[in-house]
């Protein structure tokens, strides 16, 4: 059974529509993910869920319950702010029991909760500071042990890390996923960042302009976007995306490039055979590049470009060459980057399989 | 004379240290000379002070001799004596202490009333999500406009009919009725800043409006409610309208007793005990003043500027 | 559906704030506007003369008590002003000199704390003609003086006028501090790179850039010059004769002395319209405001 489904939501403020028809459903223990865009509706989803936003039509259930017209409190579910939003008049201590003693819990067992939640997050020694007194990442761990001691059935996040400096963001990034594998809640969490969701999520929901894009697995997002959008949203460098015309001969489907150079299809599993002719668009990942200049075995498509630049990422190395009108980027060792001068032309090979097409004029995949 | 100015520019200076210690600024013609018309403008607001002052503490003897400036030749507290325990506000003559303790006993529930209406209301206003709440807000902007004139005889069959004309609590009923727009919007101005995402916490643990606005609200009002009171507190005690239309016979306060005794004053008139009542009535709102004067002024700035 | 407490509380809550709008303001203003219209006197007497609702409109103004009282109105409105230029420069000065900027700021915003009674009281005894400053002046050998304002109606306004000014100017000083604050220093540090004058600085760059701070001041002290009551009462209670009146005093003194209601109705009707007139730049201003935040 599923634990939380939005059935056929719809979201308008005055004349202007947030969500259309949307339908989405996790199961228990789930970690959803919400991916996109700012503006793209994935917090007003999360706040309707939540019940501080109204639904326009359509319904939520979390269980086999209806929560549409309950109160946020009645829902069972515990939500984790963007800016962590702690009471800040109260203690960390009375920050983990206001709700619980709204819900009039007995107080051995509020002791007993918050106990168990200072000890899960290592904020024992803060329980009796005010928040002014916490740092971001100590406020961060405040805020979850707050929806912790509920015990609620779903936990929601809105994009929890995104107050937080790189190190930490990673830091707790690792801590909600323990936490997420150690009690096992289900998740709704928001964010724009594709490393968090990728790293996180048991499902993702790439959305964009009101409605979900695709939902699926983080290897089912990243390996077969669904489309154009998830496509150039989700992986960085991003997937390169080249015009491409289809060409049948001898049994061969190859796509011809702009600038002559081609790419064996045969392989690729369509949907529908396609056309001769037929405009797609091909998305080929950076890092399925072979190394430049390096043997080439049974390659979908070899490539001698000319190189524009690189960059160096630290433990990464992006290589940039003249394609067509454009440029095609790749992943190369660090080591390679360096030998790579401007201008040189390198012979590049993508294997098969690997290739990602798209209808030109849909934006959706073959 | 001199002695008021030489006790204003120690004070000047006393005041100014603080400030002045982080830069020393050179003391230039023009500084003084702004100095000593800022001075000069200081001894114009000072002298209605000091002139009552003084006249209070003459005999009417020496106040006949017609030196408004002159210090007492001899120092009396007899026109405060007289003042407090003897003076006549129309036919009572138990002096201005019948009106003193009025005014408080009008202060408490007035002060109560007024605030907790407006701190309930800028709280809903500002923080739940109601959907006439802008209709609301617009329609109260311009109520705290209207003049009290307008309102005032249905005001007066109203109180009249539940049967609080005349008493503390008419006043205080009228009071809270009539500051109510202005300090709404004052509490409501001072909430919306409150970050939502606390109030979605809030409703996401507990939900109950009570609740939250006593554990959460509440305690961060300190501030806020202190202006408030302050603005309150002086406005009534210095109100004289309210009090002399809904106050009883035996319940008008010391504004309205003072007014009574320097105008209907029968035979030949004490200008030193008009004076020392006069004092005695501006003392609270002054001692006030005085004491937590930052508090004030941002409540009658407040209260001017967001109403 | 079950009911949505975080719906229906907030409500609740705010009922008896509605309920006294409703009541407390609107119905009586409703009230008011009504009992205008009828010939009630002493008792309310609901029933309206269609073919002469206007009546006691008409007797207000053939009445020379309004009259005298919509000059005055001017009359103070104009010298109120006094307050907002005096207040403007104190403010400047202020706001130059640091040096002793809280002493001065207690010292001038003092009155506002004082009830206008006692204000009243304490400038009649100044201006009092036998034991007061006139008397002191004249010992000191200014034999010219005449400060005997109050027991003659054409100068009775002025010592209201000097005592209202003294009652608010630190009021005004306080608001044109917050003015003054909110401009930039950088402006100050770019005059004095220019070499522009002190008086072509304020006048040309600060006086407009705070047009609104005196928009609102005028504005404040328009609808509070409306409201004056306290201040006539004390320093002249009308007098002499019907000298110093002004609508405030007219509307309680129509329901109090002549316990005319209907009559007095009209004139405190008069007296919303006023405020009208009065607060319908600052709805303006607001919204425009608003949307000049809105776009920026």
């Amino acid at each position: 059974m599923p634990r939380v489904s939005f059935e056929r939501i719809h979201k308008t403020y005055g004349a202007v529509s947030i969500l259309k028809n949307l339908d989405l459903s996790i199961d228990h223990g789930d970690f959803l993910v919400l991916l996109g865009p700012s503006g793209c509706g994935k917090t007003t989803l999360l706040n309707m869920l939540a019940g501080l936003t109204d639904v326009t039509d359509g319904r939520i259930l979390i269980g086999d319950r209806d929560v549409t017209d309950l109160d946020p409190k009645d829902r069972g579910l515990a939500m984790v702010f963007q800016s962590y939003a702690l009471y800040p008049t109260k203690t960390v201590r009375g920050n983990l029991r206001f709700g619980l003693a709204s819900a009039r819990l007995p107080a051995p067992e509020m002791d007993r909760r918050v106990a168990w939640a200072a000890k899960l997050l290592q904020i024992e020694p803060l329980l009796d500071r005010k928040p002014a007194q916490l740092s971001g990442g100590q406020r961060q761990r405040v805020a979850i042990g707050r929806a912790l001691v509920k015990h609620a059935e779903v936990l929601l996040f809105d994009e929890p890390l995104s107050n937080l400096d790189a190190k930490l963001r990673t830091e707790m990034r690792l801590e909600i996923k323990r936490l997420h594998e150690e009690l096992n809640p289900t998740v709704v969490y928001v964010t724009h960042d594709q490393i968090e969701a990728m790293t996180m999520a048991t499902r993702i929901a790439v959305m964009n302009g009101g409605v979900i894009q695709q939902f699926g697995t983080p290897d089912e997002i990243y390996e077969r976007p669904a489309n154009l959008f998830v496509a150039g949203f989700i992986g960085s460098p991003a997937m390169n995306l080249k015009k491409a015309r289809i060409a049948k001969r001898d049994g061969l489907v190859t796509g011809r490039f702009g600038n002559g150079q081609e790419i064996v299809l045969t392989d690729y599993g369509f949907a529908r055979a396609p056309q001769d002719g037929a405009e797609i668009i091909v998305g080929l990942r950076p890092e399925y590049f072979g190394p430049p200049d390096a043997p080439v075995n049974g390659a979908a498509a070899v490539f001698d470009l000319p190189v524009a630049h690189t960059e160096r990422t630290g433990s990464d190395a992006t290589g940039y060459l003249r394609f067509d009108d454009g440029l095609l980027s790749l992943r190369v060792e660090p080591g390679q980057a360096a030998r790579l001068a401007g201008g040189q032309k390198v012979r590049v090979a993508f294997p098969p399989g690997k290739a990602n097409l798209f209808d030109a004029a849909t934006g959706g995949r073959l | 004379m001199t002695d008021i100015a030489s006790a204003a520019t120690i004070g000047a200076t006393i005041d100014s240290r603080p400030i002045v210690r982080r830069r020393k600024k050179r003391i230039t013609g023009r500084s003084v000379a702004v100095l000593v018309f800022l001075t000069i403008c200081a001894l114009f607001f000072c002298v209605p002070l000091y002139v009552v002052l003084t006249t209070s503490l003459k005999t009417m003897d020496e106040i006949r001799q017609g030196q408004i400036f002159a210090l007492p030749q001899t120092w009396t507290l007899e026109a405060w004596r007289f003042a407090w325990f003897e003076a006549c506000s129309g036919i009572n003559c138990n002096g201005l202490r019948v009106g003193f303790w009025n005014s408080v006993l009008i202060l408490v529930p007035s002060l109560m009333l007024s605030v907790a209406l407006s701190i309930v209301t800028g709280y809903a206003l500002a923080l739940w999500d109601v959907r006439w709440a802008g209709t609301f807000l617009f329609l109260m902007f311009m109520c705290a406009f209207v003049p009290f004139q307008i309102i005032m005889y249905p005001l007066i069959a109203m109180t009249r009919s539940i049967g609080v004309y005349g008493t503390i609590w008419g006043v205080a009923v009228v009071h809270a009725v009539l500051a109510m727009p202005v300090l709404v919007l004052i509490f409501r101005n001072y909430y919306k800043d409150i970050p939502q995402e606390i109030m979605s916490a809030a409703i996401m643990d507990s939900g109950s409006f009570w609740r939250i606005f006593g554990e959460i609200i509440l305690p961060m009002s300190g501030n806020i409610l202190i202006v408030v009171v302050i603005l309150q507190l002086t406005s009534i005690w210095n109100d004289y309208l309210i009090g002399v239309t809904f106050g009883g016979f035996n319940t008008q306060p010391m504004t309205v007793n003072l007014a009574n005794m320097v105008t209907v004053s029968t035979g030949t008139a004490s200008y030193n005990v008009d004076m020392a009542a006069a004092l005695l009535t501006a003392i609270p709102p002054l001692l006030i003043y005085f004491l937590v004067g930052k508090f004030f002024v941002a409540g009658i700035t407040a209260g001017a500027i967001k109403g | 559906m079950s009911i949505r407490w975080t719906r229906v509380a907030p409500q609740l809550a705010l009922s008896p704030a509605l309920a006294v709008t409703m009541v407390a303001f609107i119905g009586s203003i409703l009230w008011t506007i009504t009992l205008s219209l009828t010939r009630s006197r002493r008792v309310p007497d609901y029933g309206i003369d269609w073919t002469e609702w206007s009546r006691q409109y008409a007797r207000l103004f053939n009445d020379d008590g309004w009259t005298i009282a919509l000059w005055n109105l001017i009359t103070l409105g104009i010298g109120s002003a006094l307050a907002i230029v005096f207040g403007f420069i104190l403010a400047a000065m202020i706001d130059r000199e640091k040096r002793g900027e809280s002493f001065f700021r207690t010292v001038f915003l003092y009155p506002l704390a004082v009830s206008l009674i006692v204000t009243g009281v304490a400038w009649r005894w100044i201006l009092n003609p036998d034991m007061g400053l006139e008397a002191t002046l004249q010992r000191w050998g200014f034999e010219g003086v005449s400060l005997n304002w109050l027991a003659q109606g054409d100068t009775a306004m002025y010592a209201i006028i000097l005592a209202s000014v003294w009652q608010s100017a630190g009021f005004y000083m306080a608001l044109m501090i917050a003015g003054l604050k909110s401009i930039n220093s950088e402006i100050w540090s770019a005059a004095r790179l220019d070499g522009v004058g002190l008086w072509r600085l304020y006048t040309e760059i600060i006086i407009p850039m705070m047009k609104f701070t005196f928009l609102t001041c005028a504005i404040l002290l328009s609808l509070g010059v409306i409201k004056a009551f306290d201040i006539v009462l004390a320093m002249t209670n009308g007098g002499p004769g019907q000298s110093t009146w002004v609508p405030a005093y007219f509307v309680i003194n129509a329901l109090a002395q002549k316990q005319n209601l209907g009559y007095a109705s009209a004139a405190a009707v008069m007296m919303l319209v006023l405020t009208a007139v009065v607060f319908l730049p600052l709805v303006l201003l607001t919204a425009w405001q608003a949307r000049r935040r809105n776009a920026a």
